[in-house]
């Protein structure tokens, strides 16, 4: 089972609402030169590409950008198009005053199966009280968070609010809550990779494509910048294989993955088994 | 007089080359122009329009000799961050292949028909698939 946790789906052509939205969307996303998918193209990517699933993700940063650019009702739509393909992740603005309503609709009516948040663009630090009514429906429902670490490529998102480190107080006071440092937090990998080894509720997921192909950067991470065995017998039940996409071809995200020539049973996990442990759907 | 028409080809590999020979004799059926040029273009810059004999040998030979030339797995200046498109450039043989490989054909029509040599046929190719490629169809003349 090969699962890319991290695909952002708001110009795909089930939920595209008209040109003027999707400039808007652009804007916010930091994205430009985009056509809009066809699901059913995107499935044939994804067959090409030996995926089986990919994990949606919706963004809510309404309180700043009023308006929601992909909700959750727009991405349960999507997921109900290839429910065996796709794997839905709700998002919610933390500073809307309805904010726990959505998650509670989100988990519930919706039955999407996480949440996604992004403390740059969103402006919050992980550890804000403000925060702990989302975590605590996120543990009452057994519901883990994607969170956006590290440098966001997306406009006006200040790293100060999404270091490794900031999360490492929810990671203390929440044990039972499952979260994911995206994009492996970089550049600040080894404080992420403090933050998998120490904590076991704390994921991270591949997500990262700075500069170079994707061979030459994860090389650089898992086999420079941290030693290279510590992805094999430190954490290897810890890292995701994410993609980001449409940002970066989730195909050519797996191929590198696959070229750190890991140990089969590591690369397994990493591609799959330790999100379906993630996502809660282990037997 | 003039016609122009955009087609949409879905491509099924990162390198793939789709015959659009028929496709093209049709177009120029129905345009009306009796006597003038018949283009095709691609509109994209990872991809060509190639004019070859459609064999199956041939067609290998040129996606193993194109990969010999521009290889995939070697660094390229254009593997870095690009704020237009808001991601990390990672198709540069694609867009070199192209290069190569040129971006359209011309033929003559006479009498409302195509007119090519007996070996032609007409290609798109597909150097960063797989994805949804769009091509000019355009007939000019009588």
């Amino acid at each position: 089972m090969v699962i890319d946790m991290h695909v952002h789906p708001e110009f795909w052509e089930a939920v595209y609402q008209d040109d003027a939205f999707n400039e808007k969307r652009k804007e916010i996303m930091g994205r430009d030169k985009l056509g809009n998918a066809d699901y059913r193209f995107v499935i044939k990517q994804m067959d090409y590409a030996g995926i089986d699933k990919f994990c949606l993700l919706a963004t809510d940063t309404s309180t700043k950008d009023n308006c929601v650019v992909l909700t959750n009702e727009d991405l349960k739509k999507i997921v109900d198009l290839a429910p065996d393909r796709f794997i839905g992740f709700a998002s919610v603005d933390p500073f809307r005053k309805d904010a726990a309503a959505v998650v509670e609709k989100a988990f519930t009516e919706l039955g999407l199966m996480g949440l996604n948040l992004h403390p740059a663009k969103q402006k919050f630090y992980p550890d804000d009280e403000i925060m702990d009514p989302i975590y605590k429906l996120c543990i009452k429902y057994n519901k883990p968070i994607m969170f956006h670490a590290g440098t966001s490529w997306e406009p006006n998102t200040p790293a100060k609010y999404a270091q490794p480190l900031a999360f490492e107080g929810v990671a203390i006071k929440y044990p039972e809550l499952r979260f994911c440092l995206s994009h492996m937090g970089w550049p600040w990998v080894a404080d992420t990779a403090m933050m998998v080894l120490k904590y076991p509720n704390v994921y991270a997921d591949t997500s990262m494509l700075y500069s170079d192909r994707p061979i030459d950067f994860f090389h650089q991470v898992f086999k420079v910048d941290l030693s290279p065995l510590w992805l094999e017998n430190a954490f290897p039940e810890k890292i995701m294989f994410g993609s980001n996409s449409p940002r970066f071809g989730s195909g050519d995200m797996k191929e590198g993955i696959e070229t750190l020539k890991l140990r089969p049973r590591t690369e397994a996990k990493v591609l799959g088994g330790n999100a379906v442990k993630f996502l809660g759907l282990e037997d | 007089m003039m016609k122009l028409e955009t087609k949409t080809y879905e491509t099924h590999a990162e390198f793939d080359l789709i015959l659009i020979t028929e496709d093209a004799r049709e177009f120029v059926k129905k345009s009306g122009v009796k006597d003038g040029l018949f283009v095709l273009i691609t509109q994209h810059t990872t991809t060509s329009i190639m004019v070859q004999e459609s064999l199956p040998c041939l067609e290998g030979d040129i996606e193993e000799k194109l990969e010999e030339i521009v290889p995939k797995n070697v660094q390229y200046a254009h593997n870095h961050f690009l704020p237009t498109y808001g991601a990390t450039g990672g198709n540069c043989p694609g867009h070199l292949k192209s290069m190569l490989c040129g971006n359209h054909c011309v033929f003559p029509i006479q009498n409302g028909e195509l007119v090519m040599g007996h070996a032609q046929d007409i290609y798109f190719a597909e150097f960063d698939g797989m994805q949804v490629r769009s091509v000019f169809f355009e007939a000019l003349g009588e």
